[in-house]
């Protein structure tokens, strides 16, 4: 084994070229199969996210709110706005059949100006009426909110205080919430009492000018609707268009569907990428290894008239793919890792997808994958090639290039 | 070491048809005596390289056996096969046969490499290359080598584990009168020392080095 590693090193020393070209073949291997596993988890972990946040069946916005402020770019994109439904129109959701219970969310985004640590989406909720973001933050913290306190988002950074300001006042940070991949990340959550002392505040802002006409207390920028069980969810949803003016409602199904159906085009798109790049660095190793032990017929036969067995000279070819292949598959992964952050951000932003990293556990398992696979398909097509090529008479192959 | 063909021949087929087929080498019994250099001669496809290759182990006969020393080298494992090749056998194959990303020594010292001796072998490898006149070329890779010195290095690679036969395929092929004379003169001890030297050629200078002489022709071999 020391004299086929030994040889092993001395044909990459004295080929770096031709190393460096089944490197690169093989970085191609791992890059992509890292990244295509990547990609597709995180875009995965994403629409689970963003389905499991939605939680209401129908969701009520108003009218003028459509494509800013909507809740699913607030879920989606951290698309900020401040639009509210009108109080008689928030009465008359009392009159529509087959609602089992609904909740009202307060947004107001936070000003560039100097009154503001960050301009963040603030989400007020109502925790006494509230069924979709009181789960998810009780599984996050083990106290409910208190009046003056904020829970804030995974990417939102706060100083070491502990507080941050919002329209000249400063907020208690109670927690800070585990990653989503939505755009939850970049919200602040408080309840309703506190997001109307905000809205008070900010209504003296020339930032806000709008909230002067509004009454915080009875105002909604959406409205969250459970509908009671054998009542037909899209039927509610037309009900609610039809009777009530200046709001639009929207089962959530349907925003579901459009992003999953968006994420099925991307992970499709990836996976043919990933595949299709698998296929073609897989055929271009095994011709290139063949080619390479073709060309090396000579040298086998030199090492077989020496004294070699056909063992040592497998050997001998599968260390120097060996080294090869994990030199290739581990620089392929330390780009990929490199690469995760912008690429999953030209992602997120160039189709619009909600997206969340893998867990350590997942990354690990990709990173092995990523490295050992290539590292595998390097080898066992060297060690086939070089079996192809030592199963002929050296008698044979000295002929044939003598 | 007592090496004896009994009877060896080599079929090949044409263009992968079962029924097109020729003996490049037809039933040959062969016994070349120790201490003596045997020489084969012959024109060009009549089967001379075919047969010394089966006689040190790299191309098994279709017919006959190869015994070395009483056994059967062909009924031996690929391993030990090898290792016989690499005890008893040195071997100077046609053409060049340098490993590229070797140097000189390197070459040489390649059969006791391989199974780990390299060390006891250096002065031994350094006397080889002097009296080949490369002595200068120890660090030198093979690919920068001429002709001749390549055919010279392989000469040193197939003399420096001692072997009790030597097989050499035109080893003065590449080179100069004078240098064939050194060539020469080097196996001519090894055959005076107890080795048994077959040599196949076309040179007419390596003639008078022979002490028996055989041609080759149509892949029969005969004495002359």
């Amino acid at each position: 084994m020391r004299f086929s590693l030994a040889i092993a090193c001395k044909n990459i020393r004295r080929r770096p070229v031709r190393a460096a070209l089944m490197c690169i073949i093989v970085l191609f291997l791992s890059f992509t199969a890292f990244m295509g596993g990547y990609l597709i988890i995180s875009l995965q972990n994403g629409l689970d996210g963003y389905r499991a946040r939605l939680g209401a069946d129908i969701i009520v916005v108003p009218s003028a709110a459509q494509g800013h402020g909507t809740v699913d770019n607030v879920l989606l994109h951290g698309i900020t706005g401040n639009y509210y439904i009108p109080q008689d129109s928030l009465r008359k959701l009392d009159g529509i059949e087959g609602i089992e219970k609904n909740t009202c969310q307060f947004y107001l985004t936070s000003a560039k100006a100097s009154c503001c640590s960050a301009r963040v989406q603030i989400i007020g909720f109502d925790p006494v009426t509230d069924f979709t973001v009181t789960p998810w933050i009780n599984s996050n913290i083990d106290s409910g909110i208190s009046d003056g306190d904020i829970i804030i988002g995974s990417d939102i950074a706060y100083p070491a205080d502990g507080s941050i300001r919002f329209y000249g006042e400063s907020y208690h940070v109670a927690a800070q919430l585990e990653k989503t991949g939505t755009g939850l990340d970049n919200a602040v959550f408080t309840n309703r009492n506190t997001i109307d002392k905000m809205a008070h505040s900010a209504a003296g802002t020339v930032e806000r000018e709008t909230l002067k006409d509004i009454d915080p207390e009875n105002a909604a920028s959406c409205v969250l609707i459970k509908v009671k069980d054998g009542y037909d969810i899209s039927a509610v949803a037309d009900d609610i268009n039809i009777h009530i003016s200046k709001v639009r409602a929207t089962p959530s199904v349907s925003m579901i569907e459009s992003v999953a159906q968006g994420f099925g085009n991307v992970s499709v798109f990836i996976s043919v990428i990933t595949v299709g790049i698998w296929l073609i660095s897989v055929i271009i190793i095994i011709a290139v290894f063949a080619l390479m032990m073709n060309e090396r017929k000579k040298e086998f036969a030199v090492l077989r008239v020496a004294g070699a067995s056909g063992k040592m000279i497998v050997s001998a070819v599968s260390a120097e793919a060996a080294v090869i292949s994990i030199t290739g598959s581990v620089i392929g992964l330390v780009i990929s890792l490199i690469l995760t952050a912008p690429l999953s951000e030209s992602i997120r932003n160039h189709f619009s997808l909600p997206f969340m990293q893998p867990d350590m556990m997942i990354m690990l398992f990709l990173s092995v994958g990523s490295v050992v696979m290539p590292f595998l398909i390097g080898v066992i097509t060297a060690v086939l090639s070089a079996f192809r090529i030592t199963g002929n008479e050296s008698g044979l192959l000295l002929r044939e290039d003598a | 070491m007592k090496l004896t063909a009994e009877k060896i021949g080599r079929m090949y087929f044409r263009s992968g048809r079962d029924t097109n087929f020729f003996y490049a080498v037809q039933s040959i019994d062969f016994e070349p005596e120790e201490g003596k250099v045997t020489v084969i001669t012959g024109r060009s496809g009549s089967g001379k390289t075919t047969f010394i290759n089966m006689l040190c182990g790299l191309l098994t006969p279709s017919c006959g056996k190869v015994m070395l020393d009483g056994k059967d080298i062909y009924a031996l494992s690929d391993r030990e096969r090898s290792l016989l090749r690499n005890r008893s056998f040195g071997i100077i194959p046609q053409g060049q046969t340098g490993l590229q990303c070797l140097t000189v020594a390197e070459n040489v010292l390649l059969p006791v490499s391989m199974y780990g001796r390299a060390g006891e072998k250096e002065d031994k490898a350094k006397k080889l290359l002097e009296m080949l006149g490369i002595d200068d070329l120890w660090d030198v890779y093979s690919n920068e080598l001429s002709g001749g010195e390549l055919r010279r290095m392989s000469v040193a690679r197939a003399l420096i584990n001692d072997p009790g036969i030597i097989v050499a395929d035109e080893p003065t092929g590449d080179l100069d009168g004078d240098t064939t004379v050194l060539v020469m003169e080097l196996l001519k001890k090894r055959s005076e020392n107890g080795a048994a030297v077959i040599i196949v050629t076309h040179d007419k200078d390596v003639m008078p080095y022979a002490d028996t002489v055989y041609t080759m022709e149509k892949g029969v071999l005969k004495k002359q």
